[in-house]
């Protein structure tokens, strides 16, 4: 109940389906279009249900129409869900479009909230006044923010003259400013180099901290997740796929570890029964150890002395190796599934 | 490039149109309402005089239809397109691939319009034969000569527009030229007031500028006002002004190409 | 809303502080723009000066008519028009999503964040055509006519931003919607001839669904004491009574949308 009273979105049963006209192939199929109308419905979400306490940091994870961008921007008040209920600080956010709007922030990676002729200032400034934001904290705002976004020496810049990361900075600034107690962002680092998305990423997981700003992002970048989100939602055909931590995800998916063992000369074929060979390169072989009970020790008793070992490696999968085994096998695994 | 494989712009152009069928839709019912407009201020000017300056009521309705939809288009979408492309250097793209770009520009609008005669214009006209009633050609010959005058109209026009779009470069915005051509069309092509109602000294100025030959002489030749020695002489001297713009036309994307490609885009 | 009168101020202002970024350029719109409308009038002054009159109106009334047709059009057109076209755009490229996370009316934000000086071209010459018209016409002039004057040019100005609205509005549940402005701008080339000339279901039509009669003849018509045909004595009253009444309209209208919108599809 104690998470009930503290969740500041709720999802339960939340689906959005879309009407499209049917587009047919070809001449005969566009001339044929132009006397015919049919629709394709389009289930982009269906039946999402989660819950998301103050001040957590959720990362939302789908591939390319997955219905990632949808959901939020049901949960921004854009669009209307086609069926379940969904609460935004205990709102219904497109009833309550304006007042939701208010206290949320929402970053578009794609699309730029600024001015694109006019200094960064001038955009902000004219946020300040959509938002209603009292001069003093306006200009508290602004000094922490381009303090912790170093976006000093260029406030004062035209947006066209900016790059994209000095640009994504400032989009994240001005959604900042009227003190949001949730901040969306769609896909915040794409197109970023490697600089830029690791100060975006720094910025957000010390907002997160600091501030206790709960932080809700789609991504494709999972690195995004691993330094930002403790915990992970995702979905797939618009359905969800799973919701917990990253680290949960790791151990219920199985570790899947890597093993690489090397060898003053080639031993000729090793076939063990604690792990499986996946590569023999002579010196050196590569070994997968699927079962998570199976320890190093284990590996190597089995191996026994005189192949004369040089080198050991045991590598862990990273994220990416487990979300992309998720996709592959979308297992229903007990403890994984929601 | 081959030469063969420019009409390929023309199918796909004529294609492409074809998925916007609500805009099809509208832009017949837009033109049909603009077209019995016409009719309906020529039949309330001529009033009930059964002609004027030896022109009758159903002339001028076989004028509004060959005057406004056959032989206009609007020039206003390719001149911001094109003017745009050559002002943000977007144009570099097309002079890296093995192809023209002036030509491009002219098969693929060749294939817009074409798209627009089926579509907007042959509708129209067939509603406005049915219901007022058109003119045949005043003549086989004239008829005949007019067709060649049909192409030097569609020519004339394309020529105008890309030199305009081409002006962009270095004067003005696409956007300014685009609203400029505007202006001198409404008089100067004939498109609205064929010049045997104006004034002559003004009759005889627009008579000579190349804009008279996008409507006021193809449809002033389908309706015999001019006797065929008359239209011939006015069709070679159609053709100059063709050669001259082309020759224009040339000259300005030469340089307008070498220095986009000594800006490197 | 109070709140939001406040803001409107300050949209107006960043986007003309956009346009001062290139003023040279927005200087030559004017002039272009007012020639292009020009090229068109003085082909329409062309026609009556040979036939003396259209459908009982005189070159002097004709420009009254083509002067209160592009002063409404121009500041109704100024908080809409290109606004409301690029609907499509915005929708596509999520330009129009972003406005909906502001706390402000959507509509507010658009008409007026995007308000269009480049309708100065027309602005001026309107006037100064309806100068010419009004001191060329032998008008009886008293303090209600000028009053219905004005409120005849603010209710047709609202008409005018009331249908783009409405077309603009429809591209969010459409889509597209840009098509529909074709139909408008037929009308719309209709509206500058006097309505009398037409065959009667046109008539029928510029007063009813496509009411663009009232964009400019009929306030003209009843200034001018000229028969109006269909509406008679309710001309007057009528014309001052479309425009909010089609506020009316394009607001349910855009709500209704507004509620039913697709976004980009998924």
């Amino acid at each position: 109940m104690g998470v009930m009273m503290t969740a500041i979105i709720a999802a339960s049963g939340v689906s959005k389906t879309f009407h499209q006209p049917k587009r047919f192939a070809g001449l005969r199929g566009a001339l044929k279009g132009l006397f015919n109308r049919d629709y394709t419905e389009i289930h982009a979400v269906t039946d999402i249900s989660f819950t998301i306490a103050a001040g957590e940091a959720v990362g939302y994870l789908g591939p390319n129409g997955a219905g990632k961008s949808t959901m939020i921007k049901m949960m921004t008040g854009i669009l209307v869900p086609s069926g379940g209920a969904l609460s935004v600080l205990g709102r219904a956010p497109h009833s309550h479009r304006m007042i939701n709007a208010a206290e949320i922030g929402v970053v578009f990676g794609q699309r730029s909230q600024l001015w694109w002729d006019l200094p960064v200032r001038d955009s902000f400034e004219l946020n300040r006044h959509i938002y209603d934001i009292p001069a003093a904290r306006y200009a508290e705002n602004l000094a922490y923010l381009s303090d912790m976004l170093a976006m000093v020496g260029y406030l004062d810049r035209p947006v066209r003259q900016l790059s994209l990361g000095q640009r994504m900075r400032a989009e994240i600034a001005m959604a900042l400013l009227h003190d949001p107690k949730i901040l969306f962002l769609d896909e915040p680092t794409i197109g970023l180099d490697v600089v830029a998305k690791d100060a975006v990423r720094k910025f957000l997981s010390k907002l997160n901290r600091e501030r206790g700003t709960t932080i809700i992002l789609t991504t494709h970048d999972l690195q995004d997740i691993e330094e930002i989100c403790p915990r992970l939602i995702m979905v797939d055909e618009g359905k969800l796929l799973f919701d917990g931590e990253v680290t949960r995800l790791r151990a219920a998916l199985g570790s899947r570890r890597r093993l690489t063992l090397t060898f003053g000369t080639d031993p000729g074929t090793i076939t063990l029964t604690t792990a499986t060979l996946t590569a023999d390169e002579g010196a050196a072989k590569h070994y997968l150890l699927e079962r998570e009970d199976i320890s190093l020790l284990d590996v190597l008793g089995e191996l026994g002395r005189g192949h004369g070992l040089k080198d050991i490696k045991l590598e862990e999968p990273d994220i990416e190796e487990v979300i992309r085994t998720f996709y592959q096998t979308k297992p229903t695994l007990a403890g994984v599934s929601p | 490039m081959k030469l063969g494989a420019y009409p390929a712009f023309t199918a796909t152009a004529f294609q492409a149109r074809l998925a916007y069928r609500n805009q099809v839709w509208s832009s017949v019912f837009g033109e049909l309402v603009a077209t019995f407009a016409f009719i309906a201020v020529w039949t309330a000017a001529f009033a009930d005089r059964g002609s004027v300056d030896g022109v009758s009521l159903p002339e001028m309705v076989t004028y509004v239809l060959i005057a406004g939809p056959l032989l206009q288009w609007n020039t206003t979408p390719f001149i911001r397109e094109v003017g745009d492309a050559i002002r943000t250097g977007n144009v570099t793209a097309y002079l890296l691939k093995p192809l023209h770009y002036p030509g491009l520009l002219l098969f693929n609008q060749l294939g817009n319009n074409a798209f627009e005669q089926v579509t907007i214009t042959l509708p129209v006209a067939i509603v406005v034969a049915l219901s007022v009633g058109l003119l045949p050609p005043a003549s086989f010959a004239h008829g005949a000569l007019f067709l060649a005058y049909w192409a030097v109209s569609w020519s004339m026009l394309f020529l105008i527009a890309t030199v305009v779009s081409l002006l962009a470069f270095w004067v003005l915005t696409a956007f300014a030229l685009d609203w400029f051509l505007r202006g001198i069309m409404a008089v100067a092509s004939g498109a609205i007031m064929p010049f045997w109602f104006m004034p002559a000294p003004l009759a005889t100025i627009l008579g000579n500028l190349p804009f008279a030959w996008v409507s006021y002489y193809p449809s002033a030749v389908y309706l015999g006002k001019l006797d065929i020695p008359a239209a011939f002489l006015h069709l070679a001297l159609g053709l100059a002004w063709l050669a001259a713009l082309g020759g224009f036309l040339a000259w300005l994307w030469s340089r307008a190409s070498r220095r986009l490609v000594v800006q490197g885009g | 809303m109070l709140r939001h009168l406040r803001v409107v101020p300050h949209l107006v202002g960043i986007h003309v502080r956009t346009y001062m970024e290139y003023r040279g350029a927005l200087f030559i719109s004017w002039i272009a723009q007012a020639i292009g409308y020009a090229g068109v009038y003085a082909s329409i002054a062309l026609v009556l000066a040979r036939f003396e009159n259209l459908g009982g109106w005189s070159w002097p009334q004709m420009a009254l008519l083509l002067a209160f047709h592009l002063l409404a059009y121009a500041l109704g057109a100024s908080l809409s028009f290109v606004q409301f076209r690029d609907m499509e755009e915005k929708v596509r490229l999520g330009t129009f999503d972003a406005i909906l996370v502001k706390p402000i009316g959507t509509w507010t934000y658009l008409a007026f964040s995007g308000l269009n000086i480049e309708y100065g071209g027309h602005i001026v010459l309107a006037i100064g055509l309806m100068a010419w018209a009004l001191a060329s016409l032998p008008l009886d002039w008293s303090a209600p006519l000028a009053l219905y004057f004005l409120a005849a040019i603010i209710s047709a100005a609202m008409l005018t931003a009331a249908l783009m609205t409405i077309i603009g509005a429809t591209a969010l549940i459409w889509v597209r919607s840009r098509h529909l402005f074709s139909i408008y701008f037929g009308f719309w080339e209709l509206a500058r001839y006097p309505l009398n000339i037409f065959p009667l279901p046109l008539q029928i039509m510029m007063i009813t669904f496509a009411p663009l009669g009232f964009l400019a003849f009929i306030p003209t018509a009843v200034v001018l004491d000229k028969p109006v045909p269909i509406l008679g004595d309710l001309a007057g009253p009528a014309s001052l009574a479309i425009g909010p009444v089609f506020v009316l309209i394009a607001m349910l209208h855009w709500r209704y949308c507004l509620r039913n919108y697709q976004g980009a599809g998924g």
